[in-house]
């Protein structure tokens, strides 16, 4: 696959040859240009920057103790699409440079069907996510191979203002009532922030709220595009008609329509709402940030629907092995090591990320050192949810991003926004079904 | 505007010019001018680049405000008018005609302007295009035009407007020699001896003392000398009039004392026996005259001759005493003849 | 002299013959690939590989709506934008080239928000535009008004957009207008001057005709421009909210970059192209005919 593709791999970078050759000026570090020649195997990893910053001392530990094998790692954007937009330009070119990508969870489907990744189950082991937690182990495997090795164990999670109130809301109607009542009381202006804006994270919020009110996005099966899609399930527009309800009633601001994660997260960290949707990191940000909130934030795993149990969405980044590794044994030692338990320990002590494996969420030192962990422990255990595995996620991503941010930002009906997007996701899905495998 | 443009000028007093300055923070542009043009004479503004002859244009104009001083047009004060009020027009070095119209059509923007009737406007058009033979160019663009044609449309443009001044700033410096030459008389006749005082800016004396009644010579701002070509030039008032008029240059000799003699090329002659020993450097032959370069004890001389005129390598050198001009050595002002 | 002249532009054309190749090896490969790939199906659903699909794409190009109103979204940007910025360009230009104390600085200031990457500005516009802590929307909350939501509604964001393009492109207009000014000497307008014209007459009868080829240039410099707009949307709003900003090079890099299809990628760059072509023909048409036009 790899010999013949050299060349129609070059068809489609030319299309935007102007595009990436732009991008890749701009990101490819200094670091790459000037490769030391070294009689050593190097493993060379790209990662989005704040990976980078987090794991260079890791890095550098490593490559002191293994004299025959070296790490490098490149600096990619710090936005997730961006870093999509880099590894992606390399991979069109046909060869990347690099062997090893630290990969978001949705674009695992993507990339095995654009054949750019190599199964690591034979060099790893079938075994390998075994000691993981239940949440941590989904999103790595597709088409009965795993891909993809994952580093943190990231879910969406609800922070709250301990200051405000004795405990977590449990269901979204409580969420409301509480978000309400302190509105009324002027003890915060808005209620709720999440994001809205017309981008992936957005997806993120949906496939949470969708689940929370008994519905689900993706129906796995047979077929091409490996599923359906159940958007205009009464649960679907149940979440999507609570989201516009929020906004029209005031509880979240109508500016959340333009929201991504930081934009929420200044929100809230500036003391100005009651309830925050956001990733783990988020938690870091906020003590880090010395806001008026700094020791008033409690975190919770996502509420749902009074009686109905779901979970957050996972938002885990993994390594996986590139097609054009000359040397995938010494990269799946390096994925082994990157992803092991002392790594990940370390990045809990030093970075607060959420790990993957079970037994450091047992650890006492960590957890008496990390008060996420409890809580993350919960949400992975809770079984996290996992965005559409198919390769035209980021098609039926982007078609369900533009009726609910279209849906709080314009007129019309929930049920009509979900059942436009429901019908847009069948005739993307029928075109894929129509379509000759080569 | 249109009341403001009689069809017939009536009759003027001339121009002057009282106390006119011009200074730009430190510098003086224009010091006290002061200067009297009658009607339908041509003054010519003459002196180095930078004497203030542009200056003194633009403020009669009304494109720069002066610092002080007034401007008297037939008796009435316009100093603090608006450019386009003052009913002047100018001929701009560059003849300023405009690239994306047509002859005719440069010459009606003007009246446009004004608010002419199309059909007064057409007629006068065509008289001027006629008066300067332009009719068959009427439809060209500027581009299309030769540098002398390009100079008549300005000129006809200048005439259309029935100007109360004129003012000509280098009109003929774009031009060739023979052109210029020819041009001079019927710039005159077009422009000279009708009711409106003419303002002619140049550099070049020669044009000056065929184009002007009078010449004015200018020097950093300061106005030198007033009259005709022939009083400036037989009776300079001092030393940089007499260096600026008159080519070949004057002969400075080195200054004797508070006094300096200035004795004009032409005016040297051989003599027998007296004079000054001289010998011959170089000659130029002009074919009508010859120039002969001149070292002597008093330095350098330039002589003038007729060109069929021989002269042995060392020779004397002498000159007939009307025709010294002395001058104080300090202040380069003439002094009476001794 | 006749012969002198067809030498010289033989020798010309010869000159140019290395930027010729070069401009085809930049351009007409590219473009010559996309057209060849938009008749192929290459996506994820192909394991990129690019099978002939018998014209499917340019089919589904046809009954896409999407397509469709990216179309009337970019050319209502581009067009809005580029009447917005060659109006105040123009003023801009003409303030410029006033004489006047430290208008060097002036210029070199002005200058500034062309010279900045397109990126970098979208990233400020996004903060001045954030709802409720940006500058903005803290002059709003001085003036006790509430935060209002640029970015917000499909509205508001379209215009907001348009501003901040016309902040960032103005600039450019305004310099080569004012290249234009600094071609026309000063004695034409003296001249207009002492005809007694006012400054709004300088404007129309001297100025304005004398500009055109710069306004024509300007004018077709920034309309390719405006109607391949890409990164301005990208960061500011990712085309929302609802895809109301979304411009074709916007929808052409999502199904590249984003859903690796790039059959249809390539039919979408080759019609914004042709779109492209189209316009920028017609546009020079219309101001080559004016131009010639003899002027009254």
């Amino acid at each position: 696959m790899a010999g013949s593709g050299a060349r129609r791999r070059l068809t489609p970078g030319s299309v935007l040859a102007g595009l990436l050759l732009g991008l890749a000026l701009i990101l490819v570090p200094a670091a790459l240009l000037a490769r030391p020649v070294a009689a050593a195997t190097t493993v060379r990893v790209l990662m989005p920057s704040p990976f980078v910053d987090a794991t260079a001392a890791l890095v550098a530990g490593f490559n002191r103790d293994h004299p025959k094998l070296k790490v490098e790692v490149a600096r990619g954007p710090l936005d997730t699409e961006a870093m999509s937009d880099l590894a992606i330009g390399g991979l069109l070119l046909g060869d990347s440079g690099y062997d090893l990508l630290l990969m978001d969870v949705s674009w695992t489907a993507k990339y095995v069907a654009a054949g750019w990744l190599l199964p690591l189950e034979g060099l790893l082991g079938d075994d390998a996510l075994e000691a993981m937690v239940p949440g941590a182990r989904v999103g790595n495997a597709f088409g009965g191979h795993l891909w993809r090795m994952p580093l943190t164990g990231d879910t969406g999670l609800l922070y709250w203002r301990t200051d405000l109130m004795a405990a977590p809301p449990r269901s979204t109607q409580e969420l409301e009532a509480v978000a309400r009542r302190l509105q009324a009381e002027g003890k915060v202006r808005w209620g709720y922030v999440w994001q809205g804006r017309q981008y992936e994270g957005l997806s993120c919020v949906m496939l949470e709220m969708i689940h929370a009110f008994g519905g689900q996005w993706w129906q796995a099966g047979s077929g091409r595009a490996g599923g359906h899609t159940e958007l205009d399930s009464p649960g679907a527009i149940a979440a999507a008609d609570w989201l516009l309800h929020l906004v029209r009633t005031g509880v979240s601001p109508e500016a959340v329509a333009d929201f991504a994660e930081n934009e929420a997260l200044q929100l809230f960290a500036a003391g100005d709402a009651a309830f925050l949707r956001n990733w783990p990191y988020a938690w870091r940000e906020i003590e880090k940030g010395g806001g008026p909130v700094v020791g008033k934030v409690g975190v919770s795993t996502v509420v749902s629907a009074a009686g109905i149990s779901s979970g957050g969405t996972l938002g885990t980044w993994g390594l996986s092995l590139l097609a054009g590794s000359p040397h995938p044994q010494a990269a799946a030692e390096v994925i082994r090591w990157f992803t092991g338990p002392e790594t990940q320990k370390a990045l809990v002590l030093d970075q607060g990320y959420a790990p993957t494996w079970a037994a450091l969420y047992a650890d006492p030192e960590l957890q008496q050192k990390h008060p996420l962990l409890a809580v993350q422990r919960q949400a992975l255990e809770q079984g996290p949810l996992v965005r559409p595995l198919t390769p035209l996620y980021a098609q039926l991503s982007d078609l369900l991003q533009r009726q609910v941010n279209g849906l709080i930002t314009s007129e019309g009906s929930a049920a009509a926004a979900m059942g436009r997007a429901q019908t847009q996701s069948a005739v993307l899905l029928e075109s894929a079904a129509g379509q000759e495998h080569p | 505007m249109i009341e403001s443009m009689p069809t017939a000028p009536s009759p003027g007093t001339g121009l002057r010019i009282e106390g006119l300055s011009r200074r730009l923070g430190q510098r003086t542009l224009l010091a006290e001018l002061n200067l009297q043009v009658g009607p339908g004479e041509c003054l010519a503004l003459l002196g180095p680049s930078g004497c203030g002859k542009t200056t003194t244009l633009r403020l009669l104009a009304g494109l720069d405000a002066a610092s002080a001083g007034r401007i008297l047009l037939d008796g009435r004060d316009i100093t603090q008018q608006s450019a386009g009020e003052r009913r002047v027009a100018m001929v701009f070095q560059s003849y300023a005609l405009y690239p994306h119209l047509s002859v005719a059509d440069n010459l009606a923007l003007g009246l446009r302007i004004r608010g002419m009737p199309s059909k007064e406007r057409e007629g006068r058009i065509a008289a001027v295009l006629e008066l300067l033979q332009l009719t068959e160019l009427r439809q060209r663009r500027p581009a299309q035009l030769s540098g002398g044609q390009r100079q008549r449309v300005a000129l006809a443009r200048a005439l259309l407007r029935q100007p109360r001044l004129v003012l000509l700033d280098e009109p003929m410096s774009n031009l060739d020699g023979q052109l210029r030459e020819e041009l001079r008389p019927e710039l005159r006749r077009l422009l000279c001896g009708g009711e409106q005082p003419v303002v002619y800016v140049t550099h070049d004396q020669q044009e000056a003392m065929g184009m002007a009644d009078r010449i004015a010579v200018l020097r950093d701002g300061a106005l030198q000398q007033v009259g005709s070509a022939r009083e400036l030039y037989e009776r300079p008032a001092n030393r940089f009039v007499a260096a600026f008029l008159g080519r070949p240059a004057i002969n400075l000799l080195p200054a004797s004392g508070p006094r300096q003699l200035g004795l004009r090329p032409e005016h040297l002659q051989p003599v027998r026996q007296g004079g000054i020993a001289a010998r011959l450097q170089r000659r130029e032959w002009w074919g009508n005259q010859q120039l002969l370069w001149l070292e002597t004890a008093q330095g350098d001389l330039r002589m003038l001759v007729a060109a069929d005129q021989s002269l042995p390598e060392q020779l004397q050198l002498g000159w007939r005493p009307e025709h010294e001009l002395w001058f104080d050595s300090h202040s380069g002002e003439r002094l009476a003849a001794l | 002299m006749k012969e002198q002249r067809l030498n010289s532009s033989w020798v010309n054309s010869l000159l140019m013959l290395p930027a010729l190749v070069l401009l085809a090896i930049v351009f007409a490969w590219p473009l010559l690939d996309s057209a060849w790939l938009s008749t192929q199906a290459s996506s994820v659903l192909t394991g990129l590989t690019p099978l002939a699909n018998g014209g499917a794409n340019w089919q589904r190009l046809l009954g896409d709506a999407r397509f469709w109103q990216d179309a009337a979204v970019t050319l209502r940007f581009a067009g809005v934008s580029v009447a917005l910025e060659l109006v105040l360009g123009l003023a801009m230009a003409l303030l410029l080239h006033q004489p006047s104390r430290g208008r060097g600085w002036l210029r070199a200031l002005t200058l500034l928000p062309w010279a900045l990457p397109t990126t970098v500005l979208a990233l400020g516009w996004r903060w001045i535009y954030n709802d409720p802590y940006g500058p903005l929307n803290a002059i709003l909350r001085a003036c006790g008004a509430a935060p209002f939501g640029f970015l917000t509604t499909p509205a508001s964001t379209w215009l907001f957009t348009v501003l901040a393009d016309v902040w960032k492109t103005t600039p450019f207009v305004a310099l080569l207008l004012l290249a234009g000014l600094q071609s026309i000497p000063a004695e034409l307008e003296e001249s207009l001057v002492l005809e007694g014209a006012s400054p709004g007459q300088i404007l129309r009868r001297l100025t304005l005709p004398l500009l055109k080829p710069w306004i024509s240039l300007a004018l077709l410099f920034r309309l390719a421009q405006a109607l391949g707009v890409f990164d301005l949307v990208q960061v500011l709003t990712r085309g929302g909210p609802a895809g109301s900003t979304e411009s074709l090079a916007l929808y052409a890099y999502l199904n590249a970059m984003r859903f690796l299809d790039f059959g249809y990628s390539a039919t979408l760059v080759i019609a914004t192209f042709l779109l492209l072509v189209l316009l920028t023909a017609l546009g020079w048409l219309l101001l080559r005919r004016r131009a010639l036009e003899p002027s009254r």
